[in-house]
């Protein structure tokens, strides 16, 4: 509760901080904040505990994930110290706003009230809307910014809709209210309605088929630490909710059903589409898409032990990805702003420990042994073959493979001697938070205990 | 004013939430094709609204004032979001001097 009021405050404080127009004490400031959320989130940490009386709970998954958000955005802000160094104008406003998204991520994980769900998505997206646009002098940032606009607003009102339909029938906002009821009448149809509508705007914002079509557009678009912003924590935060979302009770056949062929989908169209780009953040927008479906895999099992498989596969993905993110931002800036894969080529003449934890990082991606992707992978198979869903995993096995395609395609690409190789620029912080992830990354692998 | 209440009271919920979906419909419909982009902010207030009419008519029905307040939530969002679009549409315009949403489609894959 502390860190939510912390991460509150702390977006406020940056604003202020922006009149003083001395650019480099926000970075500074904004990491220290967060680093004492988390450290206030984590010795906060008490089972069962409820506030606000009953609308936030602030149990162990809340508290991890919670931490591991915080700590992404930390890694991120780390790099922003050197992304928005070349920025003149409005750096506040960005970390102002990504700690206010943070703080809607926070709720996300720890709601126990529709209300609270509801504003939790809202905090967490409509600054996401302004960030998007960042770049506001560039066409792409604002078609970016406006496509996102629409969507999220959309899928906001097909998810009102499915409140109003789930309140209509039981009169009570409060997850556990709600789950006795319908456990005394499992297949009211407004109910059933009220749920898909909701389910379907969750989709919207994890972002999968067929609601994936915003993310490409958008990733591409938004500044690329956005974009890192988007791919990790704003994830995790949805799927945390959507977690709890299909936790409050039995998930319905017709609600499972439905969720299956999404999750085959998500699965199939990730993996293949992303063979085809030659663009690398829309081909991470679609291996995004790609590890959302896998994801799904771990929702849909429903059980009482999902979300530990959750969260350490969203932290090692975020991991991951971030790391690869910051490579990419590198490269583009020796290229000259092109953001094709061919930029990657020549890394490992250049900066060869770049190179190789960039390998390291695609390798978890795509859930090679030794590296925490696999271990992720495995435990979303083994929840699913226990759920009773082998056809789907073994189909996803299968996707899986087709998935170490497209991210061998850009280890080679490293690899490849060019013709020129130009050195690329790296700070020591940012050297630093890449090696990190690329370590980080190793270390799950090895001690899965560590992260629970 | 009495009389006028208590005919309020009289029309079933079945009514309210018939009207709700069809509010709800019109304003899906408009938001997927209509081509000009504040015609489909409007449609997007007119979604809104009718998820207000259902829970305050859901509200009524059950006795529960939990519904009222979540409105109030609804409008306040909703408000900050409307905000929120308007500036992105503002900044649209100064890009392509248009609001037509077939502008957008230069990025593409």
């Amino acid at each position: 509760m502390s860190a939510l009021i912390l991460t509150s405050v702390l977006g406020v404080v940056l604003l202020y901080l922006g009149l003083s127009g001395n650019k480099s004490i926000l970075a500074p400031t904004a990491i220290v904040g967060l680093v004492a959320a988390g450290v206030m989130s984590w010795t906060g940490w008490n089972p069962g505990l409820m506030e606000f009386p009953t609308m936030l709970k602030f149990d162990q998954m809340s508290t991890l994930f919670n931490c591991a958000m915080i700590a992404v955005t930390v890694l991120l802000f780390l790099f922003g110290i050197d992304y928005y160094r070349r920025m003149e104008e409005n750096v506040a406003e960005h970390y102002a706003l990504m700690v206010f998204s943070l703080t809607g991520a926070l709720i996300l994980t720890s709601y126990t009230n529709l209300l609270m769900l509801f504003l939790g998505i809202e905090i967490l997206s409509i600054p996401l809307y302004i960030l998007a646009g960042g770049k506001k002098r560039s066409y792409r940032s604002s078609e970016a910014s406006f496509k996102y606009f629409l969507l999220g607003s959309f899928a906001t009102a097909f998810f009102l809709m499915g409140i109003a339909l789930i309140y209509g029938v039981t009169a009570s906002f409060d997850l556990a209210v709600i789950g006795q009821k319908v456990q005394a009448a499992p297949n009211n149809v407004l109910f059933l309605l009220g749920a898909f509508f909701v389910s379907i705007a969750l989709s919207f914002k994890v972002g999968a088929v067929p609601f994936h079509f915003w993310s490409p557009d958008v990733y591409e678009g938004a500044p690329t630490l956005v974009t890192a912003f988007m791919a990790t924590v704003v994830k995790t935060a949805a799927f945390a909710g959507f977690y709890r979302f299909l936790q409050m009770t039995a998930m319905p056949p017709a609600l499972s059903d439905t969720l299956l062929v999404i999750t085959i989908l998500t699965l199939f169209l990730g993996n293949v589409v992303a063979m085809r780009q030659s663009q690398f953040k829309r081909l991470m927008a679609y291996s995004s898409i790609a590890h959302t479906g896998f994801l799904l895999m771990a929702v849909l099992a429903n059980s009482a032990m999902s979300w530990s498989t959750l969260f350490y596969y969203t932290f090692t993905y975020a991991l991951a990805t971030v790391g690869l993110f910051i490579v990419l931002t590198l490269a583009k800036r020796a290229a000259n702003g092109n953001e094709a894969i061919v930029i990657f080529r020549g890394l490992f003449r250049a900066n060869p420990w770049l190179a190789l934890v960039t390998m390291l990082l695609l390798l978890s991606l795509a859930g090679i042994p030794l590296t925490a992707g696999f271990v992720a992978k495995y435990q979303v198979f083994m929840l699913a073959i226990g759920a009773g869903f082998i056809k789907t995993a073994v189909f996803a096995v299968f996707m899986a493979l087709v998935g170490i395609y497209y991210y061998v395609l850009v280890i080679r690409e490293a690899f490849t001697p060019a013709e020129e190789t130009p050195v690329l620029v790296v700070s020591p912080i940012n050297w630093l938070v890449v090696s990190a992830c690329g370590v980080a990354v190793v270390a799950f692998a090895l001690w899965p205990v560590l992260v629970g | 004013m009495e009389p006028v209440v208590t005919a309020i009271r009289q029309v079933p919920l079945e009514h309210y939430v018939a009207l709700s979906f069809i509010l709800f419909s019109i304003g899906l419909t408009g938001a997927l094709f209509r081509r000009n982009t504040i015609i489909i902010l409007m449609c997007l207030e007119l979604m809104f609204n009718s998820v207000n009419l259902l829970l305050t008519a859901f509200s009524a029905h059950h006795s529960d004032p939990g519904g009222q307040v979540f409105v109030f939530f609804t409008m306040l969002v909703a408000a900050a979001e409307v905000t929120v679009g308007l500036a992105i549409l503002v900044m649209m315009k100064r890009n392509v001097d248009s609001v037509d949403i077939n502008q957008l489609n230069r990025l593409k894959g």
